[in-house]
Parts: C-alpha cells; sequence; structure tokens
C-alpha cells in the first residue's frame, strides 16, 4: 500500500464513538448506516489484498461489507479497543472464509445482505426475549420491515451458509459425537435404523456436529430453538446446519444407490 | 378461517426449489407458524420436492397443492405417475419418507389408479414427528 493510500485510511474517532454512543443507546439506525459507510474504505482496502484471486473487486467488496457489519453490531464499545482494530479481523476472516467455501453461489444486495444478519440477530433476541420461538410477523414488527421481507431474508442467508458453517466447524472442539452410538443404545432408535441401512452408512460421513444436529432434531425430536440453546449456537446456524446435513446425506444415499 | 387452496405447478429442475420453498414458507407465515415451525415446512417442501424430482422425468412439471386451513397447512404433491413414482423401497425413498415424517405432523403417500400422490399437514403449534417416524 502506498503511503497516499494510507493516508486516506483514517477515520474521525470521536464521531466514530458518538455513532457507537448513539446506536447502543437508543438503536439508531442512522448511526449503523454512518458507520458502515464511514468504514466503507476500509472494507475496499482489504478486500483489494484478495483482488488477485480470480474474484471480481465488487463482490470482495460485498463480502467485505458483511464483516464490517458483524463487527459494528458486535464491537463492544467499552473495551478500550480502537474499531479498526476490532474490525478488520472479522472482515478478512468474511474474506477468506469467501474463498474457503464456494458454497457462495448467488449475487445478493446489499440491502439483503444487512437484512439477513439483522432477522438472524432478531430471532436470537425474539427467543430469549419470548422464551419461544417468535412468528414471522413478530420478527417483521421488531425490524420495522414486511414479513415478505423476513422470508426473503431466509432466503438470502441459504446464499451465505458458509458463514455460520464455518463459525460451527470451529466450536466442534473435541466432539466426538457418534449417531449410530447413541441410536446403538436405544432398542427403539435402533428398530428404526434398522431398515435404512443406507441411511446408518451415509450418516458416517457427517461431521460429529452434523450427526448432533440430526439425532438431536430427528431422533430426539426437538425443536430448532431446543437445539440452539443445547448447543449454544442460534437457531438459524442450527438451520443451516440441519440443511446442509440433510444435503449431505442425500448426496451420499444417491451416490450408494448409482 | 375458512380453508384456502393454492396450487403451484414447477418444473422438475433443481432451480425451482426456491420458488417451492418460498411460496410454501409464505402460506405458512400466514398462518402465524413460528420461525421454527416455518423453516420445518419450507425444509419439507423441498425435500418432497427434491425426491419427487427424482422420480419423474426431467421434462415433466410438478404440481403442489397447497390448503390453508385454520392454522394448518396441508401440501400434496402430486399425482405422479407410479410407473416413475415413488415405489416406498429405494434408499433415497427410505431417507425422504424418514424425514418428512420427522417434521411433518402427517405424511403419507396415496396410491390410486397407477398414480400417487404425496401428503404433507404441518399444524402451527403442534410439534411435528411426535407419533414416532
Amino acid at each position: 500500500m502506498s503511503g497516499r493510500q494510507e493516508r486516506r485510511l483514517v477515520w474521525d474517532k470521536a464521531r466514530t464513538r458518538e455513532l457507537f454512543y448513539h446506536l447502543r443507546e437508543y438503536d439508531d439506525e442512522e448511526s449503523r448506516d454512518e458507520l458502515i459507510a464511514m468504514y466503507l474504505n476500509l472494507v475496499k482496502y482489504l478486500a483489494s489484498r484478495f483482488r488477485n484471486r480470480g474474484e471480481p473487486i465488487d463482490d470482495l467488496v460485498q463480502v467485505g461489507t458483511i464483516g464490517l457489519i458483524k463487527a459494528i453490531d458486535r464491537f463492544d464499545v467499552s473495551r478500550d479497543v480502537e474499531f479498526t482494530t476490532y474490525a478488520t479481523p472479522t472482515i478478512i476472516g468474511e474474506l477468506k472464509r469467501y474463498f474457503r467455501d464456494k458454497g457462495w453461489a448467488v449475487k445478493v444486495p446489499r440491502r439483503l445482505q444487512e437484512l439477513s444478519f439483522r432477522v438472524n440477530q432478531s430471532v436470537d433476541y425474539l427467543t430469549q426475549q419470548m422464551q419461544r420461538s417468535p412468528t414471522i410477523q413478530e420478527i417483521a414488527g421488531h425490524l420495522g420491515v414486511t414479513p415478505e421481507e423476513v422470508l426473503e431474508a431466509f432466503e438470502t442467508s441459504e446464499a451465505y451458509n458458509f458463514v455460520s458453517l464455518e463459525s460451527d466447524r470451529g466450536n466442534e472442539g473435541g466432539d466426538s459425537f457418534s449417531i449410530l452410538e447413541y441410536i446403538g443404545k436405544d432398542d427403539q432408535l435402533m428398530g428404526v435404523i434398522d431398515d435404512r441401512t443406507t441411511l446408518a452408512s451415509a450418516v458416517r460421513f457427517l461431521s460429529p456436529q452434523e450427526q448432533r444436529v440430526l439425532y438431536l432434531r430427528f431422533f430426539q425430536g426437538l425443536t430448532q430453538t431446543e437445539i440452539a440453546n443445547q448447543l449454544g449456537i442460534s437457531q438459524m446456524q442450527v438451520s443451516r446446519l440441519l440443511r446442509k446435513t440433510l444435503r449431505s446425506l442425500r448426496e451420499h444415499i444417491v451416490m450408494e444407490e448409482a | 378461517m375458512s380453508t384456502d387452496r393454492v396450487t403451484l405447478i414447477v418444473p422438475a429442475h433443481s432451480e425451482f426449489a426456491r420458488t417451492v420453498r418460498m411460496t410454501a414458507a409464505e402460506l405458512a407465515s400466514r398462518l402465524g407458524m413460528s420461525y421454527d415451525e416455518v423453516d420445518d415446512v419450507r425444509l419439507a417442501a423441498e425435500e418432497a420436492f427434491v425426491y419427487v424430482c427424482e422420480c419423474v422425468e426431467p421434462s415433466s412439471d410438478i404440481r403442489f397443492a397447497f390448503t390453508v386451513g385454520d392454522g394448518m397447512l396441508g401440501i400434496d404433491v402430486g399425482p405422479l405417475e407410479t410407473s416413475g413414482g415413488p415405489r416406498g423401497d429405494a434408499p433415497a425413498e427410505t431417507y425422504a419418507e424418514f424425514i418428512l415424517r420427522s417434521i411433518c405432523d402427517e405424511f403419507s403417500i396415496e396410491r390410486e389408479a397407477g398414480r400417487c400422490t404425496l401428503h404433507l399437514v404441518r399444524r402451527a403449534g403442534a410439534r411435528a414427528g411426535d407419533d414416532g417416524a
């Protein structure tokens, strides 16, 4: 990076603090938008570091912006850390995931990317507040958007499934859960899977976390909210994980049939 | 609440899975279903669509008949020619049936006069799959 470019990458710290104050205190969307606009050049700079990898720079900026939005929403203003210090690894992480996972298949307008992220947060917040899964109307009301927009955001989140799945993998840690071991201990469940030997063999291809989610949802009959609570992840992450797990199962079953 | 019927006919191509999911989700949302339930409905509609796509000729159309009742969404998929429709013995079919039974309150395959129809029901506020897979 040239010295001239470096000089341009300077932000008004006092204004940043003021905007974060308004955002946290009054949930002020305008402050949030101003922060996004203010730090967009950080995204552009970081995205430019990946420009030789064959992807259009506009797409990279779009991906990096998701990282920026996450950083804005998660930044703890009480900590003695500059926002750029906090945001930079989040943005880079988002860009790296983009290249790691080719699940990125759909170009989604920025408005929808942001809405998808807000819906995700809203689902978690409302679930906690109401101690149950919120309806689409309740999520829409909380965000001041239409139910149709919320549904569209759910679909959008499909295009970004890698965002959560990468972090899901990070959460696996030393998890060695095996659905077949669990089922083997339960005579009733063994009866269920006995007739499904192809299913049993396809399950072996799943990661421990995928097996655990599959077991909890389809064998134990827990809801997504209950699974999210049990695993300490968001409801939307459970949704994405389930979908990915089912796709993976289906692929292995079709391969065995072929 | 009266019962309304919505019919959707889509080509048997995977890119129309979104159309099926969105329609199912919108109707579930109208019934005031929770996020969990709406997502189950999306999942069920997609599974049924993929399941049926594997059973029919690629040039076929697939008919979804949605019944929107009092706190209940019914989805009938078909009718399909049984020559190409589900037989209930192939692993992919067993798998699809297992998933659909788990996430729907009712799931059945009706066979009649050389044709078959998948019948799915999801109710708001019910815990799907309680009756066992």
